[in-house]
């Protein structure tokens, strides 16, 4: 989760990302930024993120990107 | 019927619409949307009625076989062994991917041939003009059915989700063709996704009596922006982008560019208030296509913001497909190797947004204008992401506070000029008058049509920019408290039934007074209808 909010940080300076709901509703990550959030995430964790699994809601908060990052990795 | 923002649409088809659709109990209110829906198709384009429904015939077939497919794969992995479950998976998907793109050919090559045969006749004939000269081919006239370039992307959003298997493929034809031709979203969108609309459809909505005035308060809103502002700055706007070479005046160019954003925004965001106040008496609800889009802080904030649906459209079934598919995912690597972790995946991430781009520009419209307006979105988009970085050590040394009121309004006014800008080069006629009216805009600086109230002579007159301008300000108040979370018809429903019946009768006088009727004007027609 720390490595996460680091990546998070990186991409949305100025945002307090451990508690922010609204990622991508409140614009601070648009799609080049959750582009290179994958790509860290997939290097980092070891996983493949598919195109359906870029939906607001597993982006919109730490929590539930490091949900979608558990659940890529049991599968 | 040319438009939702008109009297014919309102109250010869809505009003005895909405009254069938309540009184029918139950089920029967599906069979009554359905013929609703084929009326309104039919009075919009005539025969051309089936082009629908041979689309959604094809959809329906191929979302039922790759339902089918799928049923099979997991009746056989059921009882296969560990070993062969991938041999099963990658036959089945191999066989549903090549029933899904034989249905996407269609549609879209039905898409292109309606509405891309005369830009490509027009290039053919170019290229030929210049290796035979002489030789000259004519366009073919062909007639496009109305909100071609919706339906069809719910068509495809439909039938790439039932492949995913993030919908479950449509058993019953009916229901798939109630969404597809929900009548209020034909013209102009939002282009929805199938559920949970196709079930609220299938379904019957349930009308309330406050949906019918929260609806009702939306159309009349609706009515209000195209009536007082988009048909009053029409003649103007005419008179402008047809003599602009006339004029030579880069002033006039700047206000008329003003004035058509002000027009596109009252003219598309007032008719999706018409189709979403239509759909919400019926108990309905369509997706928002606008969220206060000039509060926007950079363009790709913009288009998240301005015709919302179409956005997300090209991000889920093109841009992140593509930029996560196996070839660019391998460019994204070696990239960031090269460049680092923020430029790297900017390379695969730039040619997913070309592409997005490109097609954005063209489902505009065929033309090169279009093409060229989506080319300079994509170049203003890319930039932004280039000098993020640059910008973010800038501000740092010259201790200025990104987060603070000053910085963010000096984004907002920079991101406003540049969509306006924009717009510029979309509503010119062709490309080159385009690039010469934006060269005006810096050459040809002179103020006398202003001082000699000259301006007032082009088909607005004084009172109409008092009046544009007094109803600018109304929706841009409007737009603050929507930002700030306001919910302004819940507002006007608290308040005291005298108040309410004050303000509602207040708004009909004023629109019926001062509204832009008669014959000094001519009321626009629906842009985004004929995209």
């Amino acid at each position: 989760m720390e490595k996460l909010l680091e990546m998070l940080e990186d991409l949305a300076p100025g945002t307090d990302v451990a508690t922010a709901t609204d990622l991508v509703d409140g614009h601070h990550l648009d799609s080049l930024a959750i582009l290179s959030l994958v790509a860290d995430l997939e290097d980092e964790f070891d996983i493949t993120i598919p195109a359906v699994e870029i939906i607001p809601a597993n982006f919109n908060s730490a929590e539930a990107l490091w949900a979608m990052i558990t659940r890529r990795m049991e599968e | 019927m040319e438009s939702y923002c008109s009297l014919v649409y309102v109250l010869l088809f809505l009003v005895p619409f909405l009254l069938l659709y309540r009184f029918v109990p139950g089920q029967g209110k599906r069979y009554v949307l359905l013929a609703g829906n084929l009326i309104f198709f039919w009075w919009i384009s005539g025969i051309r009625v089936l082009y629908i429904v041979g689309t959604a015939v094809v959809i329906y077939l191929a979302g039922f076989g790759i339902g089918m497919l799928q049923e099979k794969r997991n009746a056989a992995l059921s009882t296969a062994e560990k070993a062969d479950r991938k041999t099963i998976m990658e036959a089945s998907r191999k066989k549903q991917k090549g029933l899904m793109l034989v249905a996407l050919v269609f549609v879209l090559g039905l898409l292109l041939v309606l509405k891309y045969t005369g830009f490509a006749v027009e290039i053919l004939d170019a290229v030929l003009e210049k290796l035979v000269p002489g030789t000259f081919l004519t366009p073919p006239t062909i007639l496009v059915p109305i909100g071609l370039s919706f339906y069809t992307l719910e068509a495809i959003a439909y039938l790439v989700d039932v492949y995913r298997e993030t919908v479950k493929p449509e058993t019953n034809f009916l229901r798939l063709f109630l969404f597809l031709s929900f009548f209020p979203k034909l013209m102009e969108g939002p282009i929805s996704r199938y559920e949970p609309l196709a079930r609220n459809l299938w379904d019957g909505g349930q009308m309330t009596r406050e949906g019918a005035i929260r609806g009702s308060m939306r159309i009349f809103y609706g009515l209000f922006k195209k009536v007082m502002i988009a048909d009053r700055l029409n003649p103007l706007l005419d008179q402008v982008f047809l003599h602009y070479m006339e004029y030579n005046n880069g002033v006039m160019n700047w206000i008329a560019t003003l004035f058509y954003m002000i027009q596109l925004y009252c003219e598309f965001s007032g008719n999706l208030d018409v189709v979403i106040g239509s759909a919400e008496i019926m108990g309905i609800t369509l997706t928002e296509n606008f969220k206060q889009p000039f509060f926007s802080k950079s363009i790709s904030e913009f288009w998240t913001r301005w015709h919302i649906s179409l956005g997300t459209w090209f991000k889920d079934y093109i841009f992140y497909p593509m930029s996560l598919s196996k070839p660019l995912k391998n460019l994204t690597k070696s990239a960031r190797k090269k460049l680092g972790n923020h430029y790297g995946p900017l390379v695969a991430g730039a040619i997913a947004l070309f592409t997005v781009w490109f097609c954005n520009g063209l489902w505009h419209g065929a033309g090169w204008r279009y093409i060229f307006f989506g080319m300079y979105h994509f170049v203003l988009i890319l930039c932004g992401n280039l000098i993020e970085y640059p910008a973010r050590i800038v501000t740092d040394k010259l201790h200025i506070n990104r987060q603070g009121k000053p910085y963010k309004a000096f984004q907002i006014i920079r991101t406003f000029i540049l969509v306006v800008v924009g717009e510029l080069f979309f509503r010119a006629h062709g490309l080159s008058a385009g690039i010469a009216m934006f060269k005006q805009l810096f050459t040809s600086i002179s103020f006398d049509w202003i001082t000699t109230g000259s301006i007032f002579t082009l088909g607005m007159d004084r009172m109409d920019f008092v009046i544009a301008a007094i109803a600018v300000l109304l929706i841009l108040v409007v737009d603050i408290l929507k930002e700030r979370g306001v919910d302004v018809r819940g507002k006007i429903m608290e308040t005291p039934a005298p108040v309410r019946i004050a303000i509602c009768t207040a708004a009909v006088l004023v629109l019926v007074m001062f509204g832009a009727y008669g014959l000094n004007y001519q009321p626009v027609m629906p842009i985004y209808a004929n995209f």
